[in-house]
């Protein structure tokens, strides 16, 4: 069978849900050169075609999928960026990786974008050129592992990639997400919420082109060199044994010997060495993993796993991904050590298509509030909802009742900040959360850099923009190599995790490094060796990927005005410095027992000084100011904010 | 003759192998010009490579002795190998994940564990130059 090869334009799918109808349409291609594609393409298309003020949840919000030029090659890890304007106002932008994005590339679409809403429910049906949308009655209401199964059944071809949203994003709860392979979520921000509100249950694509990198020769060899720094043998990370074996959990015992592990709700940040070590990676490993599986060609052997709880209440359970996350949130956040407990939480809150975050500190936030007084039994509908909570029956239909929002539940899934406004009594000061969105579980008073992170990421606390929170390690190059990447860093200094000097600088550095890395498109979490802070192997393969001839010192550009996107977007939407803070608690609190000092304005403001000045944003406001929009040739954007009445220096 | 095996429970179904091996011939990515394809089975205990050919590689990238497709292979679940080797090479990972769970997600050539446990046997060893 001969393969049609697509071409190299940038095709995107416009659908409108209210009228039914759909065009395609070619992005200019100089596009590729400014924004790289993936996430830097969706966040300048959620800038143009969402207006100041649009209401969310209305059918003017668009719901973008996009994919980019190294999707459906080994190296693009099939990652598929999300974005639409966030129901807390901001943007709200994740990617997920699977097999969605380069099965939408072969079906030869870039972007898909949504707008409308649709009566009743539907789903997307893609195959090549065929674009239908479809009454997906009969799917809504099911569970993220239900849909996958009977749609499949339903297309009858096991190739079909599909994006779906569970009962949770249907009943818009707060932060949820969107689901694809069973467990993989993306666009945590609410991407699930608005997905909902247009009545859109799933999107299935098929696609049958082949995709030819520009220079294959060239692609492989860069693809070599690549290898060579993710490989289990050959990576000089020391990391790079443990993430491609264990997986990100291993982290949960370090953390703790670290004072890095929130505990009940963070008011320690160390837990019972016995407990800690219990849920870790091991363990995991040991008694309840079946198998690991792996998104789109990805080099590492193992990140998540399928596993099955094997004794106990819940035994025969079976979900998939254990990460970082879980541990933290369904663990030592609510002082939880039973495993099996743990397992269930977080493949419950996959089924109903929950966001764990979103669950696990808006639930360590009701245990505080209950154990204070501030929540009766009357108001958990008779749950005994205290740190260690042996009801785990209960514990368990309290997801289902979040998803539904039923009872208590319903309060709960409104997120902790929101709950707290409705509870008062000063309960907001227990909340984890910042611009509306609860925190993500690594330690910001002992990693500045990541407290300061987490207090300007413009999707509210996103760890991936800045991934790894961990020191990658500089002394791997020369002086010389360092040299040439025209840092502009005191790499001693920044790499200091708990000195307050250079850390807006770093955190710079980082932000836009990772934006580039999600919009060629690849993982962060495959920044092993020295790719974090040399990009020029990711430049290489984005070289021969695409045939495009420019600077390196472009390409970093890119990721810069990628990142500045994100800023401009919220700029647009009223967010200002003011909202660029960290959670109360740590703030005002201090990490008994470790020494760490509280995130107190004499200590954070002069490093929030720093990032907002490295980037050429205005110190006062945190609007990019006119130099720099100049600079990064986003002179139509100074023009639009003009036109709204912004101020820009 | 050396052929191409597959430990399908190490399959962790990321097609590298397919995708890289469509594109030996003519530098096109996609996915039916591989003489190798990838069964996903999305929830369940398995992932298949079926293997279309006899082991002789069109053009082998990295390294001129090993297929592509198992040169690549991040979890060890392709290896290349004479009849009689195979048997050995499969019996030694059988008995390596019996002795640690880690070898459920990668193969002991691929990664042999340096920490061993207290009272675990050595599994009995297959030469590492097999694969």
């Amino acid at each position: 069978m001969s393969i049609k090869i697509r071409d190299n334009k940038i095709k995107l799918l416009r659908i409108d849900l209210s009228t039914g109808k759909n065009r395609t349409e070619i992005l200019p291609d100089s596009w590729l050169k400014k924004y790289l594609g993936c996430k830097g393409i969706t966040t300048r298309l959620v800038y143009d075609e969402i207006p100041a003020g649009t209401d969310p949840f209305g059918p003017d919000n668009v719901i973008i999928f996009g994919t980019g030029p190294m999707d459906g090659m080994p190296v693009g890890m099939g990652r598929t960026s999300i974005a639409c304007k966030s129901p807390r106002g901001c943007i709200a932008e994740g990617s997920a990786g699977g097999f969605f994005g380069p099965e939408l590339r072969r079906a030869d679409i870039d972007y898909i974008l949504i707008r409308g809403k649709s009566e009743h429910p539907v789903y997307i049906f893609i195959e090549d050129s065929k674009v239908e949308i479809r009454d997906a009655s009969h799917l809504w209401g099911l569970t993220t592992d239900e849909t996958d199964t009977e749609l499949r059944k339903e297309l009858k071809d096991p190739n079909f990639q599909m994006r779906y949203i569970g009962p949770a994003a249907e009943n818009l709860v707060h932060s949820a997400p969107i689901f694809g392979n069973l467990n993989q979520a993306g666009g945590r921000a609410g991407c699930g919420e608005v997905m909902g509100s247009k009545k859109l249950k799933a999107i299935a694509v098929r696609g049958h082109h082949g995709i030819a990198p520009k220079d294959y020769d060239a692609f492989v060899k860069a693809y070599k060199e690549f290898r060579k720094k993710v490989d289990i043998k050959t990576s000089r990370d020391m990391w790079s044994p443990i993430w491609t074996t264990y997986g990100a959990p291993i982290l949960a015992p370090v953390f703790n010997d670290a004072g890095n592990l929130m505990t009940r709700n963070a008011q320690e940040m160390s837990w019972d060495w016995k407990k800690a070590t219990g849920i870790s990676a091991e363990k995991f490993l040991d008694d309840q993993v079946i198998k690991s599986k792996a998104c789109w060609c990805c080099p590492t052997p193992s990140c998540q796993k399928l596993y099955k709880v094997n004794s106990g209440k819940y035994k025969g359970f079976k979900s998939g991904n254990y990460w970082a996350g879980q541990p933290l949130t369904f663990g030592s956040l609510i002082d939880n050590d039973d495993l099996n407990l743990l397992l269930v939480l977080s493949g419950l809150c996959n089924k109903y298509g929950l966001d764990i975050f979103h669950v696990g500190y808006t639930l360590c936030w009701a245990m505080e509030c209950y154990e204070r007084g501030l929540l009766t039994k009357e108001d958990t509908d008779g749950l005994e909802l205290k740190f260690g909570c042996k009801d785990h029956d209960g514990l368990v239909d309290l997801i289902r009742k979040i998803a539904m929002k039923e009872g208590f539940g319903a309060l709960l899934s409104l997120g902790c900040t929101e709950a707290a406004k409705k509870i008062g009594k000063g309960s907001e000061k227990y909340c984890l959360s910042v611009k509306g969105q609860e925190i993500e579980g690594i330690a910001e008073r002992n990693l500045l850099m990541v407290g300061l992170g987490i207090a300007v990421s413009e999707v509210g606390p996103d760890h991936t923009r800045f991934y790894p929170p961990y020191p990658c390690n500089p002394s791997l190059m020369s002086r010389e190599e360092l040299e040439d990447l025209g840092l502009d860093l005191d790499l001693k200094l920044a790499f200091d995790s708990r000195n307050p000097k250079q850390k807006g600088k770093l955190l710079r550095w980082f932000t836009i490094s990772r934006a580039i890395i999600e919009s060629i498109p690849s993982c962060v979490f495959l920044i092993r060796d020295t790719l974090g802070l040399d990009m020029r192997p990711w430049f290489e393969l984005y070289k021969a990927a695409t045939g495009i001839d420019f600077e390196y010192s472009e390409f970093i550009k890119c990721g810069e005005r990628v990142m500045n996107l994100d800023r401009l977007f919220n700029v647009r939407e009223g967010f200002r410095r003011k909202d660029d803070h960290p959670p109360y608690r740590f703030a005002h609190e201090d990490v008994p027992n470790f020494g760490y000092k509280k995130l107190e304005p004499a200590l954070f403001d002069p490093m929030l000084d720093e990032y907002y000045e490295a980037n050429g944003w205005d110190k006062e406001t945190s609007i990019p100011t006119e130099k720099k929009l100049k600079d990064l040739n986003l002179e139509d954007i100074l023009v639009d904010l003009r036109a709204q009445n912004i101020e820009v220096k | 003759m050396k052929k191409i095996f597959v430990i399908e429970d190490l399959c962790n179904g990321c097609r590298l192998c397919e995708t890289f091996c469509s594109s030996l011939e003519d530098g096109v990515f996609s996915e039916d010009g591989g003489r190798i394809s990838v069964l996903k089975m999305p929830g369940e205990e398995k992932d298949i490579p079926i293997i279309g050919c006899d082991g002789k590689c069109i053009r082998s990238l990295f390294n001129e002795n090993t297929p592509t497709c198992v040169s690549l292979c991040p979890t060890g679940a392709l290896f290349y190998s004479e009849q009689q080797k195979a048997v050995e090479t499969r019996l030694f990972y059988e008995s390596a994940k019996k002795e640690h769970s880690i070898f459920k997600v990668i193969a002991p050539w691929k990664w042999p564990f340096p920490w061993r446990r207290p009272n675990a046997k050595k599994a009995t060893s297959a030469s590492e130059d097999a694969i």
